[in-house]
């Protein structure tokens, strides 16, 4: 069975400046069928789906859709000719409607007047088919993360298109959405329509996908049906080389120290009445999806998001941080979830961030120098592998973002802290380093560091927890000792099965 | 873990980004070299001691204020009141002169101008207003308490000429105050923890938060520096003038964006220095000057420092496209 090509892409190559990104990509995209991309960051696949999506321009090479030769040279051609990209950064009009927004660009109307009608019940129909439940008239900022990508899907699907590029759509939507999804991609393909699908998680392509293409520096380093590949290969073609496994596990043995940190009865509005402790040595990962407050609860922790009511004792004493500055001082370091918005200082250097909450400390008097900054660097640059100029000189925004996940590690053992609160510690990390920062966190723990890590991940508490607490709407509903800790228990406990 | 195989990927793309940061000052010193060799060649008088002193003298109060200024922007803040409050504190100033006499007069004047500060950082930084809004607000209430308070003839100061006082190198002391405080800012922005903060609150407001940084006391802390140098200002500009009235620094905020923006501080906040600020305002002084000698019309001048502005932030948005990759 083969079914017709729609897009079929070959020699693409394209240069920023003297950086080369793509060097000669070959793909087909067959119609009614999924391909998922893979590859880890810098890889080119975000260059590659904006070429095809007309936002970049190719330097080199050839795009066929139905065999016809075509030049993209805008957004609007691409779309045109029925292609419709889902970026992963939302990029929606937060103060329209939601039916505004699923409408947004082909906007129903009768001599350029709106057709509220019409716009209503096209938008009513985008929803239905991905079984979401919105309300049209209420403005997209009002909604959450997740039913935000759900409106950006329901915009892309709206119209006739031909093929739907996702680009890692899952990241912010919860199992239930996540399903609906496969679902609506199941239907699409039925229809006739070409699908690309980016995305890190290896699950994802085994459960949906038919044909699997990796690329890797600029080139396509795999690219088979997924039924005749397994696992192992596609690692191994993503990063080049054999991704040593989780063959070290930490684990934890009590020893009567008392806990860094002991949270009883924490409430705000999105968790309630929260009890845990974390002891030197420990690696406690909190599970949770997308509403279920765990993030909001290691924000209150640290002083950086307020809450209601409960006492939180540091080393036994009871403290209050209205300020982050205040935990810092009491020794807790913060990983927070987004990392462009929260974590990084993009126009600075590398070193630069990492010596920022030590500045103080660091200074001569009330002076800093660069070359302090560059010593501090120094001191975690070998330990945490941060794949940058040995004196952390360039821009933190140059680096890869498992890099940059690394360097504001680093923030906190510069600063010397002994509790670690990670939020979503590897989101956007590829592959290869992921496992460095599960390897970091490891040998953290053993030399004595608390770290409680709070995830929607479940691969970041399989990897590195030495006990689990699964959270479901602000409740804790489970917890888990290290040798129960396993993807199904903690998916079932969060109220999802797997995917398939 | 093979560390050399993955290093060598990454040394390309930054040794192309270090290559490309150089020309951000680079393209404004050559810009005010070609200035100068211009204006050398149409006017013999131009390059002479007493009209480079004359350049730096004319840039005094703009560069005071820039400087200020500077730490604001950097920390994606802005102040556009540094015109209206140094009227108003020339204006305190003189009336205060007339009834406390000298040295308690200028102790008023520098309470005024930490008070406008501390009004506009309180605004920004507790009540939470955007600074473009606020210092807009506080622009006109000052321009207004100026010209109802003073009325609208010019009010007279004597024996307050200091700053045109030229105890070495033949120098106003306004000029020396004027690279004094552009050089302490400098190291104020450059080798300070305090300037390392403002970096990173104009970086990521909600970053810097969270690693410690005490942001609004340092925002706050911002606009008292600004609202001092409009006190400084204020002194200047009464001393130079030996009066004042109700249009003085008139427009002066324009002239201090102006140069901090041609200085290659970004509207966004996190990038930026002072010395970006002082080659942006010499390049407007130095452009001024030289068609001053050149006779062409003062009007024609506000034309050249505007287009001056959008050429230059115009080359800026090309040459980031470029970089972005």
């Amino acid at each position: 069975m083969s079914a017709p090509t729609f897009l079929s892409v070959r020699g693409i190559r394209k240069s920023f400046g003297s950086v080369k990104v793509l060097h000669g990509v070959d793909l087909d995209l067959p119609a009614g069928s999924v391909t998922a991309l893979l590859g880890e960051n810098g890889a080119g696949k975000s260059t590659f789906v904006r070429i095809l999506a007309g936002d970049h321009h190719a330097d080199e090479g050839n795009i066929e859709i139905d065999g016809a030769p075509i030049a993209f040279r805008s957004v609007a051609q691409s779309r045109e000719a029925g292609i419709r990209l889902i970026a992963q950064e939302i990029a929606d009009a937060p103060t329209l409607s939601v039916a505004e927004n699923i409408t947004l660009g082909a906007l129903p109307n009768k001599l350029g007047f709106v057709d509220y009608g019409a716009m209503r019940s096209t938008a009513q129909r985008a929803l239905d088919s991905l079984g979401a439940d919105l309300q049209l008239d209420a403005p997209v900022s009002s909604l959450r993360l997740g039913e935000r990508q759900i409106v950006e899907i329901a915009r892309a699907t709206a119209g006739a298109s031909r093929c739907l590029i996702f680009d890692e759509p899952t990241a912010a939507l919860s199992d239930a959405e996540t399903k609906r999804l496969f679902a609506l991609i199941e239907r699409m393909k039925s229809r006739g329509v070409a699908i690309l699908y980016i995305t890190h998680r290896l699950d994802e392509v085994f459960a949906i996908a038919d044909r699997v293409c990796v690329l890797r520096d600029g080139r396509v380093s795999l690219d088979a049906k997924v039924a005749d590949v397994d696992q192992t290969a596609v690692v191994t073609a993503m990063v080049g080389r054999a991704v040593a496994s989780h063959q070290d596990h930490h684990v934890y043995a009590e020893t009567g120290a008392a806990r860094l940190v002991e949270v009883r009865g924490l409430t705000s509005d999105s968790f309630f009445n929260i009890d845990v402790g974390v002891a030197p040595g420990e690696i406690v990962g909190i599970y949770g999806k997308i509403g279920s407050g765990v993030p909001e609860l290691a924000g209150a922790i640290f002083g950086a998001v307020p809450h209601a009511s409960g006492e939180i004792l540091v080393e036994g004493k009871p403290v209050i941080f209205r300020h982050p500055s205040e935990a810092i001082a009491h020794g807790l370091g913060f990983l927070p979830a987004d990392r462009a918005s929260e974590g990084l200082l993009r126009s600075r250097s590398v070193a630069e961030n990492l010596a920022a909450p030590s500045w103080r400390r660091l200074a001569r008097g009330a002076f800093i120098s660069r070359r302090i900054e560059t010593s501090a660097f120094g001191r975690w640059h070998k330990t945490l592998k941060v794949r940058s100029r040995p004196d952390g000189a360039e821009r933190i925004a140059t680096l890869s973002g498992g890099n940059q996940q690394k360097v504001l590690l680093g923030r906190w053992l510069e600063a010397g802290s002994k509790l670690l609160l990670l939020v979503e510690p590897t989101r956007g990390v590829d592959v290869g380093a992921r496992q460095e920062i599960y390897q970091v966190l490891r040998d953290l723990a053993r030399q004595g560091h608390g770290i409680l890590i709070a995830s929607s991940d479940y691969e970041d508490i399989t990897e590195a927890a030495t006990r689990a607490i699964v959270m479901v709407r602000g409740q804790m509903v489970a917890h888990l000792p290290q040798n129960e800790i396993s993807t199904a228990r903690l998916t079932e406990a969060a109220g999802g099965g797997a995917y398939a | 873990m093979p560390d050399t195989i993955q290093t060598t990927g990454a040394v390309p793309a930054s040794t192309m980004r270090a290559r490309m940061k150089a020309p951000e000052w680079g393209a404004l010193l050559i810009f005010l070299l070609a200035e100068i060799v211009f204006f050398t060649i149409n006017s013999p008088y131009f390059l002479s001691w007493p009209n480079i002193v004359n350049i730096i003298t004319a840039l005094s109060i703009t560069g005071i204020l820039a400087a200020g200024g500077t730490i604001l922007l950097i920390a994606g803040q802005f102040d556009l009141s540094v015109g209206s409050g140094t009227a108003f504190v020339a204006l305190m100033f003189a009336i205060a002169a007339q009834s406390l006499g000298i040295m308690p007069a200028v102790g008023v004047a520098v309470l005024v101008g930490v008070g406008i500060g501390m009004l506009n950082g309180f605004l920004v930084t507790v009540v939470g207003v955007n600074a473009l809004i606020t210092t807009l607000g506080t622009l006109a209430i000052f321009r207004g308490l100026t010209l109802s308070i003073g009325g609208a003839s010019s009010v007279r100061i004597t024996g307050f000429d200091w700053a045109i006082a030229r105890p070495f190198l033949d120098i106003p002391l306004s000029a020396v105050l004027f690279l004094v405080i552009a050089v302490g800012i400098a190291v104020l922005l450059s080798r300070t923890v305090f300037g390392r903060t403002i970096y990173a609150i104009g970086a990521n407001e909600n970053a810097a938060r969270l690693v410690g940084i005490r942001t609004k006391k340092t925002l706050f802390l911002g606009f008292v520096i600004s609202g001092v140098c409009m006190a400084i200002t204020g002194l200047v500009s009464a001393s130079q003038l030996g009066s004042t009235s109700g249009t003085t620094g008139t427009g002066l905020e324009l002239a201090v964006v102006t140069a901090i923006i041609l200085g290659g501080s970004s509207l966004k906040g996190g990038t930026g220095s002072m010395f970006g600020t002082v080659l942006g305002l010499l390049i407007v002084g130095v452009l001024n000057n030289g068609m001053t000698l050149m006779n062409i019309n003062s009007t024609w001048q506000q034309v050249a420092a505007g287009t001056l502005l959008i050429l230059a932030v115009s080359f800026d948005q090309i040459r980031q496209r470029f970089i972005r990759a």
